[in-house]
């Protein structure tokens, strides 16, 4: 793994495009990612951010624009080399492979996602058995391991994706809306996780819509309206900005929100 | 299932299976179960491509055929001995396969199934269709690839010599064990990494993308490991006739095939197997009614797909984990 030089980003967004014929989802965006960095990613619905991960992941390249990781350039290549090249992601649509258990999910991210393989091999080898324990032992599905996929709960589905992404081994985890449709019990679950990962330093992008939950865990936070950027910078400042309480939180939340906001502070 | 509940299965099936020629000696019978060995041989490397991955091809029986001519050309033209000319067979069939495979890599569900039996098509009408005397040694004009007659006369594997009146004997062990090893080969497969990566593109192809799988790699990887088998198993079903022609390619046989999958159970270890054998024998007693064959497969067919997707073996796992 290449270090990343003192002062560059770990992520550098620059420019990026995204197109389905008529309709530009992102549009020019560019932004950077510090390593250890936690940053939230806002925005009505449509606004792009998942078509941002898409782009980032290597699942649906950019139109135009660049993405570079580490120093990098990855932003042509597939997302098999992303994810070797240390990026993960969740999925807002909790993905999973469904008539697998749930060890043999995380089986499969820590035996392929960690590095590009030459030959399959024959059976697991201890350090992925390793990374597949640290995964199911983070998100406390390993009671849970024996069971099929397709049969877990949401709340379990979600934390699937975040293990699979963890036993990648990755330096950037991507998630998407990973606590939309929780209950708010739930949701702290989620919370506790995401604080665990971030105390151990880790890069980490997320989108949310629950902007409590955006505000609490992130340094900084980002905002996107029909495909472009309209508020970068702290979660306190969200409140303050006219454009985005007007496109985006609407008098009431905001008022809400800068209640809790003041309330943490 | 553990893999002391598939040894203590695999075993006990062993056992039956050595001492059924020796409790019946009916040369009929041991011919029939000798081919219900190659057919189940062929579906366990066919489910690993159409269960274990998912990849809807129909061209198993075009690389069964590949193989077993493969084998009789080789004998026939060189005069190779058939137990070399049939793993040189086989490993000519993976070749071929991974061609297919390769061709296959940018479609997805039916166009899958479609093209691939394009390709058996194009092959077996360059077969028929090419009436031009390559040879007309021995028996006359005969076509490169033996035309609608087929190729006879490449050799045999020698058990007439060796057993006598029991030659069927050695036929029927050779078949048993090729069974055996194909069921290894892809038990080992689907319990391993390899197994993994196919059963992850078959279930989520953007998500196995996401967590480092390269669809072209393993698709790849799936025709290739799955002919080898298959092509063994044509080689010695020429090698068992003593004969190959283009009948190997009729629909009634594919379709044969699939039911053996879909009634057993597909992309499980033992369903294919189960399936080849109960629908063996099922032929078997409802000879006399041939004419209704092919509409009795399409409606088992039918049957299994709209009410037991699973087959026999996934009806069992389920009310196994009712019980737990
Ligand atoms: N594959 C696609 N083809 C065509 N249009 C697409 C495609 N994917 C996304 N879009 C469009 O791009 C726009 C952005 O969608 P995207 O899913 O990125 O929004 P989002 O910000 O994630 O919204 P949400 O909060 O609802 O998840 C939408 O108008 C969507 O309809
Ligand atoms: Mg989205």
């Amino acid at each position: 793994m290449t270090q990343t030089a003192a002062g560059q980003p770990l992520l550098e967004v620059t420019a990026v495009t995204k197109s389905f014929g008529a309709l530009v989802a992102v549009n020019g965006l560019s932004f950077n990612l510090n390593e250890g960095e936690v940053l939230g990613i806002g925005g009505p619905n449509g606004a792009g951010k998942t078509t941002l991960f898409e782009v980032i992941s290597g699942l649906s390249p950019a139109t135009s624009g660049s993405v570079r990781f580490a120093g990098e350039d990855i932003t042509r290549l597939s997302a098999e080399a992303i994810c070797h090249a240390g990026i993960a992601r969740t999925f807002q649509l909790n993905a999973a492979f469904d008539s697998l258990s749930v060890r043999e999910n995380v089986e499969v991210a820590a035996q392929f996602g960690r590095a590009n393989r030459a030959v399959p091999g024959l059976r697991l080898d201890r350090c992925t058995r390793a990374s597949v324990d640290a995964a199911l032992e983070i998100t406390g599905l390993i009671e849970r391991q024996r069971r099929i996929a397709a049969k877990l709960p949401v709340i379990d589905r979600k934390l699937l994706m975040i293990a699979g992404a963890l036993a990648t081994e990755p330096r950037l985890v991507l998630m998407d809306e990973p606590v939309g449709g929780l209950t708010p019990g739930e949701t702290d679950r989620i919370v506790h996780l995401v604080e665990r990962l971030r105390a151990e330093g880790r890069s980490i992008i997320m989108i949310e819509h629950v902007m409590r939950f955006l505000v609490q865990l992130s340094d900084r936070v980002l905002i996107l309206h029909h495909g472009e950027k309209i508020y970068e910078g702290v979660p306190r400042g969200l409140v303050q900005d006219a454009q985005v309480v007007d496109v985006f939180l609407g008098q009431g939340a905001s008022r809400r929100l800068a209640s809790y906001l003041e309330g943490r502070a | 299932m553990s893999w002391r509940g598939h040894l203590i299965v695999g075993l006990l099936s062993l056992a039956i299976a050595v001492a059924l020629p020796f409790v019946f000696n009916i040369n009929y019978l041991v011919t029939q179960v000798t081919l219900a060995f190659i057919y189940g041989t062929v579906v366990t490397q066919w489910n690993l491509v159409y269960g274990v991955a998912g990849i809807f091809s129909l061209a198993q029986m075009a690389l069964f055929a590949v193989g077993a001519y493969a084998a009789a050309m080789l004998g026939f033209y060189f005069g190779w001995s058939l137990w070399i000319a049939m793993p040189v067979a086989a490993l000519i069939t993976v070749v071929v396969s991974v061609l297919i495979g390769l061709a296959c890599l940018r479609l997805r569900g039916p166009y899958v199934a479609l093209l691939t039996l394009a390709i058996a098509q194009v092959l077996y009408l360059v077969i028929v269709n090419d009436t031009d005397c390559y040879t007309t040694e021995g028996s006359g004009c005969l076509p490169f690839f033996g035309g609608v007659r087929g190729l006879t006369r490449f050799g045999e594997l020698g058990f007439r010599e060796w057993l006598g009146e029991d030659w069927r004997l050695g036929n029927y062990f050779v078949a048993l064990a090729l069974l055996a090893l194909a069921l290894i080969f892809s038990a080992v497969i689907m319990r391993g990494p390899l197994g993994l990566a196919f059963r992850a593109l078959r279930d989520n192809p953007g998500l196995a993308r996401s967590r480092g799988i390269s669809r072209f790699k393993y698709q790849i990887w799936v025709f290739a490991l799955s002919a080898f088998f298959t092509g063994l198993a044509g080689a010695f079903y020429a090698a068992n006739y003593e004969s190959i022609g283009p009948t190997v390619f009729s629909f009634s046989l594919l379709l044969f095939l699939i039911a053996m999958m879909t009634v057993g159970g597909i992309g499980t270890l033992w369903g294919p197997l189960l399936g080849a054998i109960l629908l063996m024998g099922t032929d078997e007693v409802l000879r006399d009614y041939q004419e209704w064959r092919d509409i009795g497969l399409g409606l088992l067919l039918v049957f299994f797909v709209i009410l037991l997707p699973q087959g026999l073996v996934g009806l069992i796992n389920w009310r196994r984990e009712r019980v737990d």
